[in-house]
């Protein structure tokens, strides 16, 4: 029956294959090939002149005062919220008329609260995402006009919105009430998820572009690496238990792949990450605590073809990039067959996703680059919104109207910040 | 590290349930349209018929199932004590089932809460599966070579210099399997000094390419450095002349059976236009007793990640060729080798062969083309001026393209590791009669299987054999 | 009376729909079982069963059906290797003879899995080399100093031997020596080793010396063993210490015999680890049947190994102009 459901899927592979080489570009440069999602051939559209961006201009104790006192922001997973804030203080389509603006940016730094060990305390963002909220909507008439509706804010933080990395606690406090008609751009993304609002831009997490760039090694390097993954499999201090970390996934990686030669997989980090990387053909990307990680863009900037195993998942961009066609996609359910799942993979598919992967449009999409470059994820993030443009007619409230109730929520978080 | 894993057995029953469900549903639906009987008989009938075999497929499909759970039970039992997973099913289904409640999310599979740590019963790789990943690789490195390697390449033309020795399979060995690795068509052009030998083609038999040329030259290699550096020459000059009786075309290189060629190299002399020259690393020996350095002597001061000295073209910081590096022979004045396998330091020449690369068409005879500055072979070797340097080859060596970076990219290494040339080996490598026994098998639970010949053998320490030969 | 026909009737259809039915039932319940039974009775072997023993104590299969292909013999698809190549950081040819010997190793077949040790210090220029070989390889670092070779070797050793232990990697293990020179039809006999493997080497060393130490044999048994003795008392004349003063490069074994001790038959003893080269060789030599010497009569030899003479440096050459 499995088998019949592998041909299957072996001959649908193909014949997408056979689509998609029948319009492969014809240029003699066959190394790269183009990429278009859902939203179609739009990872290098230019926002500029497509929508127009008012930033609110906070005090600074919201950002500049936060990031002072713990300059480790700006390497973090979660440094996208800041270099946000900077490309949009430059950008082109940041507008100082708050009235010919399209969308509204609230710069808070809500996930620069750093433990000494550098992970993110999220318990005081609420409070200082509603005190910003507070502030702006008694400062400007703009929110009050929608409540929020043409509003965007980065909240890249584990579950976003919902500020807190306990997946449990974070579903329970579902996202911050006054965020419920707002934009959210975020790095997690799991369907059907409390904490992953209809609408939002899930973007990648950041990912430092200098380093990387530092450690890229010659394309002809031969990939000798079939599978590799570095990291946790077992987070025995937050889950001794067991089977709440990864949902099991990672663990059921190390304990069927451990001794198979194929599987280049260790909790070690090694000095030549990066290089190994380059030099490997899949890279296992699993679900942590939330379901996306850091591999997920280094697998993309190295060119290592990324095993996405994290049921549900919404990837950066998804409108934008096809990563169905891009990356492999195992249910953590299949895990244990993860062998069986790669090795039947055609070698045309293989060398297909590599072409795609190899496309540069596709690379800058997932870095946030200082300065800026032309179709980076600031770019694509604008490019997110402009495709929101123009806002319906509900986004508008009529005068009056309210919907929001500012009193809902945990207590905690209607203290004053 | 592992804790003790709850189960999640779910999913798999769940799948064999549904599927058993289905099946008792079409045999409860077959019961009902069965007192149907007054429908017209043609039609019922064919329904009938119809029925029938969904519902033989049904059970079919049923009785798979039901294997699969007879068998899974059976399976699990042999592996483990099967009583703990029924113990412990409880309490997975408990935390899945509360999580479910938190999570109120309709329409998602996730589950948030604990987790069952699944292991396959099959633990071993698949040999089937590790070959195809094996191919997949090869396929993709393949790919990679295609697209960012050398676009149609020239052949390569190796020449090699070589004479029956101790060390020849040795050296012979390690350059044969680099040049089996060339991506280019390849001719070999191996000259043997004192005619061809059966040794040596039985090593080149190895090669499994055919492309190989192996032709002898009369003269004997003689037992000094510089009479083996001298009849080197005249053997490489061999080679060119095969090249251009057979009007050979592609890229002579000088490979050397003792150097060290990195890939990359071979890659790099697609490079040249007509006449090139490299960096050669220069891995010399001092004349110290080496058992010292295999026993480990740690305190010498050469240690270290001190460049390799090497040999070969200089440039401005313009890139331009503007002169050559050479070995600097005058710290070993006095205690250079002599005789090949001398326990001293062997001394490359002015320039090795091994730096340089020529496009063939230069040796060709009545080549058109063929630059001005070029000399033919027969006014070298007329002249007698082919012991010189490589450099001979040309009028001006201002027309030479420095490779590799200009030379500051070294990518093939020269040494000259050689036995005393009165150092016996066993002729092809075979050990016949066998060795003297030293010490004997611990256990021997065969000894009178031993046959009489061989144990005699044995016993009589080999006087005449090899063994005591080995050791002058 | 039509009633009574039509009861009748229906009786033989149901008794013919249910013996239909259950025929169907039963081919199905063969067709089930029948590809499985082959990993069934592969996971009898004391190969599966070891490693389910050790796994985690409860925790949830996966069916089977996938893997209804399983192979239990490794013939059609030879045995994995496992090369174990350990540098010594005082060789200045170091990364001259790695290439050398990748070139070799890259016309090995599949499967094959390289491991080099060496000292994080110097790892990284090797690393740069290494991966443009192509090879699947680990380079496993460490940052102890040694201040004798010997010693510095057996820990990387070691440390390879912990890697194979760790990741339970099944296959046939060789310490491929850098200075190591092999004639390739070596890799294709030494997948054929059952438990442990011994060959002759010759060692040749620039000073007009060759040396071939390794297995007296008949019919693939061992009869004895010889090797250069010069210079060894009659104390150090048990095998044991012979051995481990000539080269490594002389035998492979089967990894299993690392994390797997109690199929081959030996004990765990408390205090000593598996993986270490003293308690290969130990196992090696307490018990001469299991070793499987080859070419069967030992007349061939298949590696030769370089005594790298000790170099000087001079820095870079002088300029001509």
């Amino acid at each position: 029956m499995e088998g019949w459901v592998w041909v299957c899927w072996v001959i649908s592979c193909l014949l997408l294959l056979s689509i998609s080489s029948s319009g492969e570009s014809t240029d003699h440069n066959r190394r790269t090939e183009r990429i278009s999602g859902s939203a179609g051939d739009v990872l290098e559209d230019d926002p500029v002149g497509r929508l127009k961006v008012f930033i609110y201009d906070l005090p600074s104790k919201y950002n500049k005062k936060i990031l002072q006192k713990d300059p480790r922001c700006l390497n973090h997973m979660f440094a996208a919220e800041i270099f946000m804030h900077r490309f949009l203080l430059s950008s082109q389509v940041r507008t100082l008329d708050p009235e010919e603006a399209d969308w509204f940016y609230t710069p808070v730094y809500t996930t620069c609260d750093l433990t000494p060990n550098g992970l993110p305390l999220p318990f005081k963002s609420p409070r200082m995402m509603r005190s910003a909220i507070q502030l702006i909507s008694s400062r400007w008439p703009f929110w009050n006009r929608t409540q929020g509706a043409d509003h965007f804010f980065v909240v890249p933080h584990d579950f976003g919105a919902c500020f807190h990395y306990k997946e449990q606690i974070a579903i329970e406090r579902g996202i911050l009430p006054v965020l419920e008609r707002a934009t959210l751009v975020q790095t997690f993304g799991q369907k059907n998820h409390v904490c992953l609002k209809e609408g939002s831009i899930t973007i990648p997490p950041f990912a430092p572009p200098q380093k990387m760039q530092a450690h890229l090694i010659p394309a002809d390097t031969p990939r000798s690496i079939f599978v590799y993954f570095r990291g946790l499999f077992y987070d025995v201090g937050n889950d001794p238990e067991g089977g709440y970390y990864a949902r099991g996934a990672r663990a059921s990686v190390w304990e069927n792949f451990k001794d198979n030669p194929l599987f280049d997989i260790s909790t070690e980090h090694p000095l030549t990450y990066y290089e190994d990387m380059q030099r490997a053909i899949f890279c296992l990307c699993p679900l942590g605590w939330a379901p996306w990680s850091p591999r997920l863009v280094e697998g993309v900037i190295f060119g290592c073809i990324p095993v996405i195993i994290a049921d549900d998942i919404v990837l950066p961009f998804a409108d934008a990039i096809p990563w169905e066609e891009i990356g492999v996609f195992v249910s953590e359910e299949d895990v244990p067959k993860l062998d069986t799942i790669l090795t039947s993979i055609s070698p045309e598919v293989i060398l297909r996703k590599q072409r795609l992967l190899a496309n540069p449009s596709m690379k800058q999409a997932m870095l946030f680059p200082q300065p800026a470059q032309p179709g980076d994820a600031f770019h694509q993030i604008l490019n997110g919104l402009a495709r929101k443009l123009p806002h319906g007619r509900d986004v508008y409230l009529k005068p009056g109207e309210k919907v929001l109730n500012w009193t809902a929520g945990p207590v905690g978080d209607l203290k004053p910040w | 590290m592992l804790k003790q894993h709850v189960p999640r057995r779910g999913n798999s029953f769940t799948r064999q349930n549904s599927n058993l469900d289905s099946s008792l549903s079409t045999a409860v639906t077959v019961t009902t349209t069965e007192t149907f009987l007054s429908i017209p008989k043609s039609t019922a009938s064919i329904f009938w018929t119809f029925l029938h075999t969904a519902c033989c497929i049904g059970s079919l499909i049923f009785g798979f199932r039901f294997s699969r759970v007879a068998f899974f039970l059976l399976f699990s039992s042999s592996l483990s004590s099967i009583t703990p997973i029924l113990h412990h099913t409880a309490d997975v289904f408990l935390p899945t089932l509360s999580s479910a409640n938190h999570t109120a999310v309709p329409g998602s599979r996730v589950v948030v809460g604990r987790h069952g740590i699944r292991i396959r019963p099959w633990p071993h790789p698949n040999p089937a599966e590790v070959m195809t990943a094996h191919a997949i690789i090869d396929r993709v490195q393949k790919e990679q070579r295609l697209q960012y390697g050398v676009r149609n390449p020239r052949s390569v033309i190796a020449i090699t210099p070589t004479y029956v020795r101790t060390f020849q399979t040795l050296h012979l060995t390690g350059l044969m399997h680099s040049l089996m690795l060339l991506p280019y068509n390849l001719t070999w052009v191996v000259v043997e000094a004192g005619g061809v030998s059966n040794e040596t083609k039985q090593l080149l038999e190895r090669t499994g390419f055919l492309n190989t040329i192996h032709i002898g030259i009369d003269d004997e290699m003689p037992v000094e450095w510089e009479g083996r550096h001298r009849l080197e020459v005249k053997m490489r000059f061999k080679g060119l002349r095969e090249v251009r009786e057979r009007r050979l075309d592609g890229i002579v290189v000088f490979a050397d059976d003792s150097n060290m060629h990195s890939m990359e190299m071979f890659d790099e002399i697609q490079k040249v236009n007509w006449f090139g020259a490299l960096s050669v690393g220069i891995l010399a020996q001092t004349g110290k007793s080496n058992s010292m350095l295999q026993r480990g002597e740690k305190n010498e001061p050469e240690k270290g990640n001190h460049p390799v000295p090497v040999q070969g073209p200089a440039c401005n910081s313009s890139q331009r060729l503007v002169g050559w590096h050479t070995f600097n022979n005058l710290p070993y004045a006095g205690q250079s080798a002599i005789l090949v396998g001398d326990d001293a330091t062997v001394l490359p020449t002015n320039l090795e062969w091994s730096g340089f690369v020529l496009n063939s068409r230069l040796v060709w005879k009545d080549f058109k083309d063929k630059p001005e500055w070029v000399r033919d072979l027969d006014e070298i070797e007329k002249n007698g001026d082919q012991f010189g340097n490589p450099l001979v080859l040309v009028k001006d060596s201002s027309f030479v393209e420095p490779l590799g970076n200009c030379g500051r990219k070294v990518m093939l290494w020269w040494l000259r590791v050689e036995a005393r040339s009165d150092s016996k080996f066993p002729p092809g490598w075979v050990i016949d009669p066998p060795l003297e026994v030293v010490v004997p098998a611990r256990h021997t639970p065969w000894p009178i299987r031993v046959p009489g010949n061989l144990s005699a053998k044995l016993s009589s320490s080999v006087s005449s054999g090899f063994a005591r030969a080995k050791r002058i | 009376m039509g009633s009574d026909y039509r009861s009748k009737k229906r009786e033989i259809l149901w008794k013919k729909s249910i013996l239909h039915f259950s025929l169907c039932f039963i081919m199905g319940f063969m067709f089930g079982f029948a590809p499985t039974t082959t990993s069934h009775q592969s996971s009898i072997k004391p190969h599966d069963n070891s490693v389910q023993s050790t796994a985690a104590p409860i925790t949830t299969t996966v069916e089977a059906s996938l893997n209804s292909t399983e192979i239990d013999e490794d013939d059609e698809y030879g045995t994995p290797l496992i090369l174990v190549t350990v540098t010594s950081s005082i060789n200045p040819f170091k990364h001259t003879f790695l290439r050398r010997l990748s070139d070799t190793l890259k016309h090995v077949p599949a499967p094959l899995l390289w491991i080099i040790a060496e000292n994080r210090l110097e790892a990284g220029s090797t690393a740069e080399m290494l991966r443009m070989t192509g090879i699947m390889y680990r380079h496993l670092t460490f940052n102890e100093n040694f201040t004798d070779v010997e010693t510095e070797m057996d820990y990387q050793r070691n440390l390879a031997l912990k890697h194979i232990e760790y990741h339970r990697l099944d296959g046939i293990v060789h310490f491929a020596d850098l200075s190591n020179v092999y004639e390739l039809n070596f890799f294709d006999e030494i997948r054929d080793i059952e438990t442990f493997g011994t060959w002759v080497v010759a060692s040749l060393s620039a000073n007009g010396e060759v040396v071939i130490d390794g297995p007296v044999c008949s019919d693939s048994k061992v009869l004895g063993w010889s090797f250069n003795h010069s210079g060894v008392t009659d104390d150090d004349q048990s095998p044991l210490k012979l051995m481990s003063r000539n080269s490594v490069s002389g035998f492979g074994f089967k990894s299993s015999i690392l994390w797997d001790p109690e199929r081959w038959g030996r004990r765990v003893s408390e205090t000593e680890s598996m993986a270490s080269i003293n308690y290969v060789r130990q196992a090696m030599l307490e018990d001469e049947s299991k070793l499987m010497a080859f070419p069967s009569d030992c007349s061939r030899i298949m590696v030769w190994n370089l005594h790298v003479p000790r170099t000087l440096f001079l820095g870079v050459g002088d300029q001509l102009t």
